[in-house]
């Protein structure tokens, strides 16, 4: 795992790094494979973990790929708590600069309080790819 | 409205397959009548599994249900049968279940009971079925799939312990860990013996002559990880082929377990590729096995799903209509037992109301409009003929390349198809945000609000009342002879003897499924992710 110190989380690639990641057991990875092919074509550096993923792994992972951004897609409603878990992960490891987006089914209900964690972005079924990549791009540069 | 000339330059079918303005005589003037379309009941099958079809007992109406314990489901299954659905107890297993873990795993810590029933204990296999007759319900199906061994064992024993004669009752299991790793994600094992103990259960059921399906060949997970309608029922076929090898390596003749070997199947929103499907896997299905093995006269059995794949969060009324198509598509395709998506599955598990108007739905095709009256109605269409004629040849192509690279297992473990998988969503991804791929209500349509429907709620106490379950349940048993028993699991998986009995056993004694299923990763190693990176 990287340093503590705080430079940890900063880019200092060109082009922007992201970690796709699949928390929980559900297996469904299409959407998960299909942004990490589309993040890719649109010029970004990407990581996917494959599925099964803790939020303690995610978190690592991050970390040691000194990824600017993590998306994380889920489908099968542990959403809120795989969320904080991720979020509360990078904050304690000093990486809080580390932007988190979520896709996937996450009912309207969740959202404020997904929000209210700092989650940058969330995107549900019918999501444009135009708009994720737009999204992510939006996110204040690192440094 | 109208327009100068036509709506788009080139019209496709959903896997980019050109199609004409009209077709006639010519068009289908080189297919075969005899060999290639046949009758209803004989082979090739083209035309439908029996001679009958429809005219003898609609479609099994399932509902695929599950969520909480085996008594919340149980709930759900008892209002399914109420309302009239027919295709038995269709059972959806929670993650930590399918993957081999029990309730108290922290890796199932958040999913007990959500996406299915969990399952950890013959008990809780038992309360499924109270107050539910065994011998009447109808087919009793699991995705069971890395875990076949010990589903075998907890439906025998159920049946066992009312006194239900095994030959008494219909069970399908999924039982098809191959697809598991190209598309579906629940497998446990590496892939060889995962096969392997998928086989055993095959096996058994030959040996014992029992009236079941012990394995449920699924397309279904692969189209909905981004396959056409082709590569669906290529890839489907090729991992069917891939058992019978197996099995035939243990010098099991093919004609004793072939025709007990379901092919599953889903059906999304391209009606005509759809309906021609179904008449391909039948032909190409009873073509492989005279070609390879000299077997005839095996009718394949088709199992469908109406798949929730193209329905939306949005608008989610409007899944009801692409429901109503297909199930229709299926009536046309000449499946056997079809399930039903909900016009809710786009936001959650369906609620009960959801579930009974995709009950309704089918009820109303079947005894409303006259289209199960005859058999194989579109037969005989010159698109539909040609449809049909061209996919079988693209199928044959794509099982000709699958061969070539050694068969379904190095097809898949060489990432061959996923590949193939990834491809197809990436390009249905990309045809849907251009606009050329129409989806009402998302990139056409579109509404600023979505209508509000209710969504089904998971009960936060489910994993908590679970887990006190388990612990009582562990406290109960005769420890030793649960120890006893998972040595002789352990024994069986290393010296490659068939695993029913001895999981059969385990499960009686009081062992759980964690405990079985750690008892196979201690000797085979467990499956682990890959991690990719961009070029």
């Amino acid at each position: 795992m990287a340093g503590d110190d705080g430079e940890v989380g900063m880019s200092e690639h060109e082009a922007l790094r992201v970690l796709v990641a699949k928390p929980g057991l559900d297996g469904h990875d299409r959407g998960a494979q299909v942004i990490a092919r589309a993040l890719t074509d649109a010029g970004m550096e990407v990581i996917y973990t494959g599925i099964r993923q803790t939020p303690e792994m995610i978190v690592a992972a991050a970390i040691e790929e000194d990824v600017d951004c993590v998306g994380l897609s889920m489908l099968s409603g542990g959403h809120v708590e795989h969320t904080r878990e991720v979020v509360d992960g990078l904050r304690a490891a000093g990486a809080e600069d580390i932007r988190v987006f979520i896709g996937g089914i996450i009912p309207r209900e969740d959202v404020p309080e997904l929000e209210a964690m700092g989650v940058a972005g969330i995107f549900g079924p019918g999501s444009s790819i135009e708009e994720i990549v737009a999204s992510i791009r939006g996110t204040p540069a690192p440094r | 409205m109208r327009q100068d000339g036509p709506r788009k330059a080139r019209f496709t079918t959903s896997s980019g397959r050109e199609v004409k303005r009209v077709y006639g005589p010519a068009d289908v003037a080189d297919i075969d009548v005899a060999t290639e379309i046949g009758e209803p009941g004989h082979a090739p099958y083209t035309r439908g599994s029996t001679e009958n079809g429809y005219r003898d007992g609609f479609w099994g109406w399932e509902f695929y249900a599950g969520f909480g314990s085996g008594a919340d489901a149980n709930a759900r299954y008892r209002y399914l049968i109420e309302q009239g659905a027919t295709g038995g107890v269709s059972i959806a297993l929670d993650l930590p279940t399918q993957l081999g873990l029990d309730a108290d795993h922290p890796l199932a810590r958040r999913e007990v009971g959500r996406v299915g029933v969990c399952i950890n204990t013959l008990e809780d296999a038992d309360a499924i079925f109270s107050g539910i007759d065994l011998a009447t319900v109808g087919t009793i199906f699991s995705t069971a799939n890395a875990i076949a061994p010990v589903m075998l064992a907890w439906i025998s024993l159920v049946a066992e312990r009312r006194g239900v004669d095994l030959s008494a009752f219909q069970l399908t299991l999924q039982n098809d860990p191959l697809k598991e790793y190209a598309a579906r994600g629940t497998q446990i094992l590496p892939v060889r013996p995962a096969v392997e103990l998928a086989c055993d259960v095959i096996a058994h059921c030959a040996e014992q002559g029992l009236p079941w399906y012990p394995v449920s060949v699924s397309g279904s997970h692969m189209k909905q990880a981004g396959a056409s309608c082709a590569e669906e029922a290529a890839f489907t076929l090729a991992n069917a082929l891939a058992y019978v090898e197996t099995l035939r390596a243990r010098g099991i003749p093919v004609e004793r377990f072939v025709d007990r070997m379901e092919l599953h199947f889903s059906t999304d929103m391209d009606f005509f590729e759809e309906v021609a499907k179904y008449r391909v896997v039948r032909r190409v299905w009873s073509e492989l096995l005279e070609e390879r093995y000299g077997v005839t006269g095996v009718a394949p059995r088709i199992h469908a799903v109406a798949s929730g794949l193209p329905l939306t969060a949005q608008q989610p009324l409007n899944n009801v209509v692409r429901i109503t198509m297909e199930v229709l598509a299926h009536v046309f395709g000449g499946v056997v037992q079809a399930r039903t998506a909900c016009y809710d599955e786009a936001l959650a598990i369906p609620t009960e109301e959801a579930v009974k108007l995709s009950l309704r739905t089918n009820q109303i095709i079947a005894h409303e409009t006259g289209v199960a009256d005859t058999v194989d109605p579109l037969g005989g269409s010159y698109f539909v003929e040609r449809l049909t004629r061209d996919m079988h040849d693209e199928v044959r192509s794509i099982l000709s390349t699958v061969d070539d690279l050694g068969g379904a297992i190095p097809a898949i473990e060489s990432g061959y198809v996923a590949g193939r998988l990834a491809e197809g969503a990436y390009r249905q991804q990309r045809e849907t945000e251009s606009g050329e791929r129409v989806v009402v209500g998302v990139n056409r349509y579109v509404e600023p609000e979505d209508d509000a429907v209710p969504v089904f709620k998971v009960e936060p106490a489910w994993a908590d009342a679970q887990r006190e379950r388990l612990a009582a349940f562990r406290e109960r048993r005769d420890g030793a002879a649960v120890e006893r028993a998972l040595e002789d699991v352990r024994r069986a998986a290393e010296t490659g003897a068939s695993s029913v009995v001895p999981v059969r056993e385990a499960v009686r004694v009081g062992a759980t499924i964690g405990e079985i299923c750690d008892a196979w990763r201690e000797v085979h190693g467990e499956w682990q992710a890959t991690t990719a990176r961009s070029a």
